[in-house]
């Protein structure tokens, strides 16, 4: 019989988190409660006697300064409680480490099925409270049901709520694993099975994969290992590498392109190999520091001779769209095991985010799964415990509001890290599998949890959409498991490594075994949490924090050791062969067997119709707007706005110093808090070289044309690098698309055409703008799908497709950190230049965006014309000529020079007039254009001249100059002031937006 | 000449380990990185260290079980309950342990500190939830205050990151009121100015009693703090140090290029060379 232990804080000390929960309450519902305080309940399942009950509750579980604790429920007043736990068979990290507390304390291992579980308990009292305003905040703030179960206990329910948490959340399984065997007799019956088992096989594939089985030499071979039909485990494989999140069958597809315009039509063959793969080896041709692209998990780029560093970027949308804090969470740590899996493994140094979300205050009439408050909540928290249980800083990112992502939201995580360019003399970039090299999976076990994410990401969210996929990602245990592989690397024991994410073993051992040309794996030898899996689940399980490596058999002992001493599991689970084939077993029979190079097969190209309608033609014009009376109020509004309004709460919950090299942060200035261009750290703490990184993110852009939103965010990106001082030649770009349906249908996608053409048109910017700035693509992943169905009010569905959208990351190494800049201006009396061009480019702006336009003037980047300026900065910055450098981005010039002040806590004098425009320009459209290509510049009045000799004929010019008195002077094209505003009291609006929130 | 050695404790999530031994390198020490397990249990793993080996005992920030159950808790236990005498002997033999962040908390759950009256064991100070709700991550000013703790010789005042989410100080009134009546409160949280917080927020991030951002035994030779000197263990680690740089150079000077977090390590080194070696 399992235990309850109830554990409290002491009734005089503050509930912190029972407040937060009070202000939640507040700010979601408007629910006003007197007191919430928090019982944490144990329920160990284990047989201990009373005595070792007695002990661990004293010894482990009750700090004697602040706990109380009883095994009988705790008398702690409430009017109404609510319990939440978890459901069967999700992650309970608590309860595991509360496992391996007692059993370390008492000695005494835990047998299979012993386990400890671990729920929470919240005594809420207030006035009018009713049983449905209870439920409301229990399934709306506390409880996600798809993780948890949840119970609202009223005050006299005495008997129920001494039962909360006795009872044991196990998974039990009456199950007999078997391997089931499916007929291929015709498409029909296959496409049958395929939507009967969630399979989500694309009918253009299931000839194809009939016709491999139907093949008389296959079925001989197949007959002689005892298989003939093709079973469950091999289709769950094809399904699984065949999907559009793991082969890319969007990007790698077919594209009949026509311009509407013009009626020209093209044929575009493979975007990936086109755009993004063509271009970056021509780029790597030029560039020797670029080491390792376009195969291993991340890219590699040179940080010094003895360094490399590894990036990728991932998207964790359908997951954290559902359950927003174990998906963001999963998100982070997932994408930080694909550094530790590139070459023969890298050190994890830092992780960034992207959130892009539908407004926190939505009232509207459309229904999203998770209240957008508390979806956002929610994804934030998940990268907080993510990122900072792991040790890994985060010290950068964005977030982006727009109703377009109330369908799907979208949660970005990259991360980044740094290994020896050689480990004990072998290139550190170079990895293999060979025959008779040892399978390993490490780190955690197998469930049921993670099954079919990768073919659920690859559909619209729908209220089918199966939830079994949604997981909680365990910081903890991959922490120690990173640990131990890094010295394991370290000690020539690797001889390949690659995560377990998406499609789980069947993925990570079906690519490595392309290497040796074949595997043999024993599904009965993986660990699994719990018994009953199906074969076929154990092979595609995208259970989290584990890796496959390969290791040779010679090494078993020293790898087993290692392994014990950071306390991992590590299993050998089956061997690398030569044999051309992969043969999974179980209980010595094949379940699987199937060619090394099926996948690599002929399946169709996907194919898609593109048609282009240019913005003119779609009727997109510029509004007619008067010139704005009341600058001042402008300014301010602007900067209240939720995409420009201060997010340091959030910055501020992330540990962005762990590691000890932070050199750039992401808040800056002198009361730290307006935000960094970009973030450098010191990732090899003895040299004073620095690695410095950003990302950019302009979706609005795409409602006019999604060729200059890519331009326009990949020049974001490398000036905010060129900003804090980063030399064009060193900069790397990783590319994350996410992107709506693009398959036409005339009913559930009528405009697949444009979006197919907008993907195309992206890709043609993504690949000119990397040719031009000689930017080389590092890594990068498409994420396809960011649609949902909702509810609206009358019960009708609405289908919502998120804006296409790419968040393009860029880092560079700088040569010398103590030569960065920050964007804070530096002393009174220093003069404020413009670098750039503003030309009359409101279309898609933050300005027009207040007022409802779209526009059609777009931003548009020419990287030709933009690069000597970023070059000669670059020459400045390195001549220690510049005191700040801020680049323009979304909100313009008004809103960008208010940031430079904000940060310095100093006023400013400039004068419109003196800036560089293009035609048409008037003063909403200077302060308030989006023109690409421009930065702020504050320098010591002494080195003027030296600073414009450097800037030459360049577009440039000196509008005013920074003041001791807070005050943000801004005079209009050819009249007096037209901006006269306090900076504190700027300051203070800015903050306004987010100021609740902690 | 003989060298200071330090053991920097790594493992279960502890995270702050290398450039805590960056830090202890920089501050003249012999440093290393060892597994709780290879403590505990090196047999097994090849590689056996013992404490006696060493003069400074580092427990660095992190993690250590994912701060499941009160940060530091099961750490600690399993300290105590496997290499318990190993530490008694440390600290009769007079040598030195610091607790970071996650180390301090580690230290109290312990019971070595406050280690009022030579009793090491007793839990009497405990860090507990920020009062602000959240983890946070910012700079503070820190005064020092008068005590014998070796690690604070010679510093005043000090800035250093702060990055927890549980670290706010908590005691019984009457165990603060001996923390100050013995002289053991080592740092308090200040203003910029160097005024004490008097528990105002950001300064004091966290709602520690009485400001408390870190506590000595009697002996001095045991220090815990919440802030982490590791972090500032380069000039350009400070927030603000683009603009100190920048205002040097207009008076024809430039940064130096250590962190003042340092000086802390470098205290430790100073003691043990003076009186262990």
């Amino acid at each position: 019989m399992a235990k309850r232990l109830e554990v409290a804080l002491k009734p005089d000390l503050f509930d912190a988190e029972g407040e937060s929960i009070k202000i939640q309450a507040r700010d979601y519902f408007g629910i006003d409660l007197e007191s919430v305080r928090l019982i944490n309940i144990i329920t160990i399942d284990a047989p201990l006697d009373f005595q070792q009950m007695k002990e661990i509750q004293t010894n482990i579980f009750t700090n004697p300064v602040t706990h109380i604790s009883s095994f009988e429920p705790l008398n702690i007043e409430f009017d109404w409680a609510i319990w939440v736990g978890y459901r069967p068979g999700v992650r309970d990290t608590a309860g595991s480490t509360a496992a391996e507390a007692i059993e370390d304390y008492l000695k005494l291992p835990f047998r299979e099925g012993d386990a400890c579980y671990t729920s929470k308990l919240y005594c809420v009292c207030g006035k009018n409270l009713d049983r449905g305003k209870v439920a409301l905040i229990a399934r709306e703030s506390l409880a996600n049901e798809l993780v948890q179960q949840w119970e609202v206990i009223e005050k006299s329910q005495r008997k129920l709520r001494e039962s909360m948490g006795v009872r044991v959340p196990k998974v039990v399984l009456k199950h007999e694993p078997a391997v089931a065997s499916i007929s291929v007799s015709s498409d029909e019956e296959l496409m049958k099975v395929s939507n009967e088992r969630n399979l989500a096989l694309n009918p253009r594939d299931i000839p194809t994969i009939r016709d491999y089985f139907l093949r008389q030499e296959v079925r001989d071979e197949r007959i002689k290992v005892g298989l003939d039909q093709p079973t469950d485990v091999e289709l769950e494989y094809i399904a699984q590498a065949r999907s559009d999140h793991c082969n890319h069958n969007t990007f790698k597809g077919l594209f009949h392109y026509k311009d509407l315009s013009t009626g020209k039509t093209e044929l575009i063959d493979n975007l990936f190999k086109t755009c993004i793969e063509d271009p970056t080896l021509e780029i790597q041709k030029k560039k020797s520091w670029v080491v390792s692209v376009l195969w291993d998990n991340a890219g590699v780029g040179r940080f010094d001779e003895q360094h490399y560093y590894t990036i990728t970027g991932e998207t964790h949308n359908s997951p954290s769209n559902m359950e927003a804090y174990g998906g963001s969470l999963t998100g982070i740590v997932g994408v930080y095991r694909d550094p530790m899996g590139t070459g023969l493994g890298s050190k994890l140094i830092m992780g960034m985010y992207g959130y892009c979300v539908g407004p926190r205050e939505y009232g509207g009439d459309l229904k999203p799964r998770l209240l957008p408050r508390r979806l956002l909540d929610g994804i934030i928290r998940g990268v907080k415990d993510g990122g900072n249980k792991s040790g890994i800083p985060t010290p950068y990112g964005n977030l982006f509001f727009h109703e377009s992502y109330l369908g799907k939201c979208l949660v970005f995580v990259t991360a980044f890290g740094i290994m020896p360019s050689r480990i004990m003399g072998r290139p550190s970039e170079k990895k293999t599998t060979s025959k008779g090299d040892l399978i390993i999976m490490a780190g955690g076990r197998v469930g049921k949890d993670g099954i079919h994410g990768v073919t659920a990401a690859s559909e619209v969210f729908s209220e089918s959409t199966p939830a079994g996929h949604v997981q909680i990602g365990d910081p903890y245990t991959q922490k120690k498991m990173l640990d131990f592989l890094i010295e394991a690397r370290d000690e020539g024991l690797i001889a390949y490594i690659t995560d377990n994410g998406g499609g789980g073993l069947s993925s990570s051992i079906g690519e490595s075994s392309l290497l040796s040309n074949g595997c043999e794996v024993h599904l009965d030898k993986v660990p699994l949490k719990y018994a009953g899996l199906d074969p076929w689940e154990i092979w595609v399980s995208e259970s989290q924090e584990r890796m496959t490596v390969a290791i040779k058999p010679e090494h078993e002992k020293r790898f087993m050791e290692l392994s014990r001493k950071h306390d991992v599991e590590s299993t050998v689970i089956g061997t690398y062969t030569d044999s051309g084939k992969i043969n999974i077993l179980f209980g010595g029979k094949s379940c699987a067997y199937v060619n090394t190079q099926l996948l690599k097969s002929d399946f169709p190209q996907w194919e898609f119709e593109a048609e282009w309608a240019s913005p003119e033609l779609r009727g997109l014009k510029e509004p007619v707007i008067e010139e704005p009376e009341d600058h001042n109020s402008l300014l301010a509004d602007m900067l209240s706005r939720p995409n420009i309004a201060s997010k340091e709460w959030i910055i501020r919950q992330y540990d962005h110093e762990v590691q000890g090299g932070s050199v750039i942060k992401p808040l800056i200035g002198k009361e730290r808090d307006v935000v960094s261009d970009a973030i450098v750290i010191r990732p090899v703490l003895t040299s004073n070289r620095g690695l410095a990184a950003t990302q950019a993110v302009n979706p609005t852009y795409s409602t006019i044309d999604t060729y200059h939103m890519v331009a326009a965010t990949i020049d974001e990106a490398i000036r905010r690098l060129i900003a804090v001082g980063v030399n064009l030649d060193n900069i790397a770009g990783v590319d994350n698309f996410c992107w709506p349906d693009i398959q036409y249908h005339p009913v559930s996608n009528p405009d697949g055409k444009y979006k197919a053409a907008q993907l195309v048109r992206a890709n043609r910017a993504l690949k000119d703008c990397c040719l031009e700035f000689g930017v080389p693509l590092l890594s990068g992943k498409d994420s396809m799908y960011i649609d949902g169905n909702l509810k609206g009010r009358y019960g009708e569905t609405h289908k919502i497709s998120g804006l296409p959208t790419l968040q393009f990351t860029a880092t560079g190494v700088i040569d010398d950190i103590r030569r960065s800049v920050t964007m804070d201006a530096k002393l009174p009396g220093d003069l404020v230049y413009i670098l750039g061009d503003t030309k009359n480019e409101l279309g898609g702006s933050e300005y027009y965006e207040r007022f409802g336009y779209t526009g059609l003037n777009v931003p548009k980047i020419a990287p030709n014309e933009v690069m000597p300026r970023y070059q000669a900065l670059n020459q400045a910055v390195n001549e220690e000529v510049v005191a700040s450098a801020h680049g323009i981005y979304r909100g313009g010039m008004g809103v960008h020079l208010a940031f430079v002040a904000m940060a310095a806590c100093l006023g400013m004098e400039v004068d419109l007039d003196r800036v560089p425009v293009g035609e048409g320009s008037a003063d909403d459209s200077v302060l308030y254009s989006e023109s690409g290509g421009r930065f702020i510049v504050t320098i010591a009045p002494e080195n003027r001249e030296r600073f414009e000799t450097i800037l030459g004929n360049l577009p440039y010019a000196c509008i005013g100059k920074v003041t001791e008195k807070p005050i943000l002077v801004i005079q209009g094209i050819g009249r007096n002031k037209i901006v006269d505003l306090n900076i504190s009291e700027l300051k203070e609006v800015w903050k306004k937006t987010f100021g609740a929130m902690v | 000449m003989k060298t200071v050695k330090a053991l920097i404790l790594t493992g279960y999530g502890i995270n702050c380990d290398y450039e805590t031994d960056h830090a202890l390198k920089i501050a003249g020490a012999e440093s290393d990185r060892v597994h709780v397990n290879e403590l505990i249990k090196g047999d097994e793993f090849g590689r056996r260290s013992s404490l006696t080996d060493y003069h400074l005992l580092v427990f660095d920030g992190g993690f250590s079980w994912g701060d499941d159950h009160g940060a530091g808790v099961i750490l600690a236990n399993r300290l105590k309950y496997n290499i318990g005498d190993q530490i008694e002997q440390f600290l009769k033999d007079g040598k030195l342990i610091i607790g970071i962040c996650n180390g301090f908390q580690v230290l109290v759950n312990l019971g070595l500190l406050p280690g009022f009256d030579g009793d090491y064991t007793s839990r009497k100070v405990a860090l507990t939830f920020n009062d602000c709700g959240n983890f946070r991550d910012d700079w503070v000013c820190l005064k020092t205050l008068d005590t014998p703790c070796v690690f604070t010789r010679g510093i005043e005042q000090i800035e250093l990151p702060v990055r927890h989410g549980e670290g706010k100080i908590f005691a019984e009134e009457a165990v603060i009121k001996q923390l100050f009546d013995k002289k053991l409160v080592v740092f308090q949280y200040a203003t910029p100015e160097g005024e004490i917080a008097e528990g105002r927020f950001p300064f004091n991030p966290n709602g520690s009693l009485r400001d408390i951002a870190g506590i000595c035994d009697p002996t001095g030779r045991i220090l815990g703090l919440m802030p982490h000197p590791e972090g500032y263990n380069h000039a350009t680690n400070h927030p603000d140090w683009t603009r100190k740089k920048e205002e040097l150079r207009r008076k024809g000077r430039s940064l130096s290029e250590e962190g003042l977090g340092i000086e802390i390590f470098r205290n430790g080194v100073r003691y043990v060379k003076g009186t262990l070696l």
